[in-house]
């Protein structure tokens, strides 16, 4: 081993715990990054292998002439397969449980439909008109198996379940876009002999195509053609792969995943090279008369900023080696917990081949990086200078605090000594603050979205959307049915509403939502625009915020409104617009919308109260939700009864992972944190060595002399705090927007507290991790420090 | 009269087994009140160790060590380190100021900090080093010699009963070195401050009260010396 690398060795050794909270860093990054970037390609690859084994489609078109628009699509160059089936929301009831609102599926008797196939998990495929395959969401929910019945449609057709299956189209179980987040007690999805779904739901059922690609198609000029044809066919709703409710949830959030893969690990890597940088020049500084020796004897400067950039590669590859096993390790691991969380029934795990080099490289660069400067600075000292030993000595000159407030400098000496200790080395400081800064990025971005999530659900459930429950009607109901809801022991008060399926279109583009219906003046749902509270308009429509830039309309501009299904197409004023954090809603007055299906003929000659197809129920305060909801059950006329309360528990069971996930991130948030505040102090301690040696001979007591150091570190970290609170709000802003979408409106929220908390977090991070270098100045011996000078 | 200073069979032995270092290797000293006292030997000696040894900044493995009548073998680290604040003043070869602190602050600091000494005695003692119009200046704009004084008055300020000096011209130049001793002297004549003050130049030895001259850890001669040359006069 060559005398220098000797030195190497013995130089790391010298600081190991310096070196190790560094390698620890790098190591965590590296590992975040391994982790995720594989997690978030093997989920991918899940997916993929999902879609691909059951030809998921890549386009769907619904209403119009359906089986010209099929023979159409076939035609179409780059189409592999075409499938047309129908589909229809119904009532349902699986065994002996209380009826609720699913979804009816089509499919063909003894062999599965070349798009948008099965995979069978337990029992076998449809046999006969008589069989229906249960979705395994739905199945596991209610403990259905093979054999057990369920009953389907109005009239409750009883069928034999025949399998329980995963479906490419519900890995994720959506209705639709605007209602991503469901629970199996408000829908589930059976696939049933094709005939069976139009005898069950009557005119309510929706003709379907399923298109299939052929890979390697042009996908963009193949979607342009069908869109083509589906105009010519007239067809009421397309949409593609990437549009498709389940596969538009997954792909958002692996997305969120995948931007989150870099962004973490980059903060942990620049924490690490702030590390490196603040140890690394340090040493220099200490080496500064062997540096001026090593260089007067001739040594080239060339090898001498090698030698110092080697330190950087050694800290860089020591994380990222164990830190690409452990991110594989993990990739693997993180990857089967998510697709067994989601019901995926194929876990593909892949480990890239470029991924641990990818990590490796990202460790030696920030290594390399980090050592570059202080590799620098040791090559452009003066031999000469270097030589005499002296360490260089402070700035020689008050503060800019004692300079723009000359009073400052009648503090007592030791007051100044802090204050100036603070300004003593500005990159020292600067490096602390700037660990500050990363670690408060960190974790403002872990708890920030925390508090925008619990803001989020918090916003909808109780500013917004004010129901405990949504009834839905067999038929239209007029108000005297209402009254029975009201009735009903724990209902406070009932309202009508409808929801019917529309697609909005301006010059600019067109969105396929839900139109809703309220009484003018209801209690049950509040319409919150960016600039207060809104009523809901007599004529004309409120529309969700993002429509705004989606359709580039403003308030007072003319929407087409297309309602297929009710065979109505109307022009409307946007009214205003509101700004919820679930959806992306058209509103209007029951009135309204009444108004409209009488006119197109609709619904002849009927009064608001016809286009009733279900309620708002809101429970008095108190009220036993359970026994309600089953009471309003066995109302008559009552189809489904879904709980907002339901829905609330199953959103915050679902961001229970995200929680988890979130929690890991606080707790690396605060690691990070640690290793560099107790490097920064571990350098701060040692840079002044010889003046506590000092202190402690003329008599100052160690517990003096800490708490003058633990002011001065105290007081550096306060300094970090501030721009670091500014900086991490921004920081969790933009990681935020990784997850804004038009389904969920992800605005940053940061509770004071939160700010107050990560503040105070950071510094009780400092005071722990100072303790080390405290323990050290108890322990140092003053007569040898005095005696060798060690700087 | 008790002595000022009093060791009796003094060890200190660093490391062990093979490696072992025996720096001091069974001192017995006597210093008197108000004495000058040099310590001379040429490196490795052990002058430095017997110097920290005496102000309690290190500990010896063997013997005892008595000062102003107190065993500091008696003394855990606390009462070490009062001890110190009460009794020893330091001065280092390299003169060892805080950087970011001015003259007066570097002297205050420690007056601050241990003794409750305030400003005045502060600005007295940097007078009484020849500083008082230098007493806002940074060590950074200070000579060598001037940082040196600051040094000294730095130790001087609490008025201690005994001043220990390593080296303290080690790093200045003929004059300054000269400016520095002239001082200690006059410390030593005019407050009667006990001094031990270790070098390896016999001329500088020459104005002590007396000289310990040390070789491998032992005292190797103690001589007296009857007509002290004033520090002005020396040439070295």
């Amino acid at each position: 081993m060559s005398v220098l690398a000797t030195k190497l060795r013995r130089d790391l050794l010298r600081n190991r715990s310096q070196v190790i909270a560094i390698v620890i860093t790098v190591f965590l990054g590296i590992t975040l990054f391994g982790a995720s970037f594989d997690a978030y390609r093997s989920l991918e690859a899940s997916y993929e292998s999902v879609y691909d084994d059951l030809a998921f489609g890549d386009l769907w078109v619904s209403g119009g002439d359906v089986e010209g628009f099929a023979v159409e699509a076939s035609a179409v160059d780059g189409v592999a397969a075409v499938a047309v089936r129908s589909q229809a929301d119904v009532p349902m009831r699986p065994a002996t449980y209380h009826a609720m609102l699913g979804r009816v599926v089509g499919m063909p008797v003894g062999d599965q439909p070349e798009v948008n196939a099965v995979l069978v998990i337990e029992g076998g495929y449809l046999s006969g008109a008589g069989d229906a395959l249960v979705e395994q969401h739905l199945a596991e929910h209610y403990g259905i198996s093979p054999g057990d019945s369920i009953e389907v449609g109005e009239g409750m057709v009883p069928l034999r379940v025949a399998g329980i299956v995963a479906s490419p189209e519900y890995l994720w179980p959506a209705p639709s876009r605007q209602v991503i987040i469901t629970t199996p007690e408000d829908f589930g999805v059976v696939f049933v002999a094709d005939d069976l779904v139009t005898a069950v739901a009557g005119p309510g059922a929706i003709a379907q195509v399923a298109v299939r690609y052929d890979e390697g198609a042009d996908d963009e000029a193949v979607t342009a053609a069908l869109v083509e044809a589906s105009t010519r066919t007239g067809a009421v709703d397309v949409y593609t792969a990437a549009e498709q409710p389940s596969n538009w949830a997954l792909q958002t959030d692996v997305k969120g995943f995948g931007d989150l893969s870099f962004m973490f690990p980059i903060l942990f890597l620049t924490a690490a090279g702030l590390g490196t940088w603040v140890m690394l020049t340090r040493l220099v500084v200490s080496q500064r008369a062997v540096i001026g020796t090593l260089v007067a004897s001739g040594m080239p400067r060339r090898s001498l900023f090698r030698h110092y950039l080697s330190y950087g590669l050694v800290i860089g590859l020591g994380g990222a080696i164990p830190g690409v096993i452990a991110g594989a390790v993990l990739a693997g691991f993180a990857a089967n917990m998510y697709t067994e969380a989601i019901s995926v029934p194929v876990t593909v795990v892949r480990i890239g081949a470029m991924t641990p080099l990818v990590g490796i490289a990202f460790g030696i660069v920030a290594g390399l990086l980090a050592a570059a400067f202080p590799a620098r600075r040791a090559v452009r000292m003066n031999p000469a200078e270097s030589m005499r030993g002296v360490a260089p000595t402070g700035p020689g000159r008050p503060t800019l605090p004692e300079r723009v407030f000359p009073p400052l400098r009648r503090l007592p000496a030791s007051s100044l000594l802090v204050l100036r200790g603070v300004f003593r080395n500005p990159r020292r400081t600067f490096s602390t603050m700037l660990g500050v800064v990363l670690s408060l990025a960190l974790i403002l971005v872990s708890w920030g979205m925390i508090d925008t999530v619990d803001h989020l659900v918090g916003r909808q459930f109780e500013e917004i959307q004010l129901d405990d429950a949504r009834v839905v009607l067999a038929a239209p109901a007029t108000p005297s049915d209402l009254a029975a809801l009201s009735s009903v022991a724990g209902v406070d008060a009932a309202e009508p509403t409808v929801s019917v399926r529309v697609t909005v279109e301006s010059e600019n583009g067109r969105y396929a939502t839900s139109l809703e219906g309220f009484e003018q003046g209801t209690t049950m749902h509040r319409f919150l625009g960016p600039d207060g509270e809104l009523d809901l308009p007599a004529d004309g429509i409120l529309l969700g915020l993002d429509l705004e830039g989606l359709l580039d309309i403003e308030v007072g501009d003319e929407v087409t409104v297309r309602a297929p299904a009710l065979g109505v197409v109307t022009t409307e004023r946007v009214a205003g617009f509101v700004d919820e954090p679930l959806g992306t809603f058209a509103y209007a007055s029951l009135d309204h919308i009444g108004g409209l299906m009488t006119s197109s003929g609709a619904v002849p000659d009927a009064p608001g109260s016809a286009v009733v197809a279900g309620a708002l129920v809101r429970y008095d305060d108190g009220a036993d939700a359970d026994v309600v909801r089953s009471d309003l059950q066995d109302v008559e006329g009552v189809l489904a009864v879904s709980s907002t309360s339901a829905l609330q528990d199953v959103l915050n069971r679902f961001l229970g992972l995200f929680y988890a996930f979130v929690g890991v991130m606080l707790v690396f948030g605060g690691a990070l944190a640690f290793a560099i505040v107790f490097n920064s102090m571990a350098v701060n301690l040692a840079e002044r060595n010889v003046e506590v040696a000092t202190l402690r001979a003329a008599g100052v007591t160690p517990r003096r002399i800490a708490r003058l150091v633990t002011a001065e570190n105290l007081l550096v970290t306060i300094l970090g705090v501030i721009p670091g609170l500014a900086i991490g709000y921004l920081v969790a802003l933009e990681f935020m927007s990784a997850y804004d979408s038009d389904q969920f409106s992800f605005d940053l929220f940061v509770r004071p507290s939160t700010l107050v908390f990560s503040g105070v977090f950071i510094v009780v991070v400092t005071l722990i991790s100072q303790i080390p270098g405290l323990r050290a100045l108890r322990r140092l011996d003053v007569a040898a420090v005095v005696r060798e000078r060690a700087v | 009269m008790e002595p000022a200073v009093t060791t009796t069979g003094l060890e200190r032995v660093f490391g062990e087994g093979d490696i072992a270092v025996r720096a001091l290797d069974g001192v017995d000293v006597e210093v008197a009140a108000g004495e000058l006292v040099v310590i001379l030997g040429p490196s490795g000696s052990g002058k430095t160790t017997l110097l920290n040894v005496i102000g309690g900044i290190d500990a010896p493995t063997g013997g005892t060590v008595r000062v102003d009548g107190v065993d500091l073998a008696d003394l855990d680290a606390d009462g070490l380190t009062a001890f110190r604040r009460d009794h020893v003043g330091f001065v280092f070869q390299f003169f060892n100021l805080i950087p970011t602190l001015t003259a007066i602050e570097n002297v205050r600091i420690i007056a601050e900090l241990s003794s409750g000494a305030g400003a005045a005695e502060s600005r007295s003692a940097l007078e009484a080093v020849g500083l008082g119009n230098r007493l806002d200046n940074f060590p950074a704009g200070l000579s060598g010699g001037e940082q040196q004084r600051v040094a000294v008055a730095r130790a001087i300020a609490k008025a201690p009963r005994l001043l220990l000096g390593d080296e303290p011209t080690g790093a200045l130049d003929l004059e300054t070195g000269r400016q520095v001793l002239g001082l200690l002297e006059r410390l030593n004549r005019e407050q009667g401050i006990t001094m031990l003050l270790v070098t390896h130049s016999a001329v500088i030895a020459r104005m002590a009260d007396r000289v310990l001259h040390m070789r491998d850890g032992r005292i190797v001669a103690d001589e007296r010396n009857e007509s002290p040359q004033p520090a002005a006069g020396l040439e070295w």
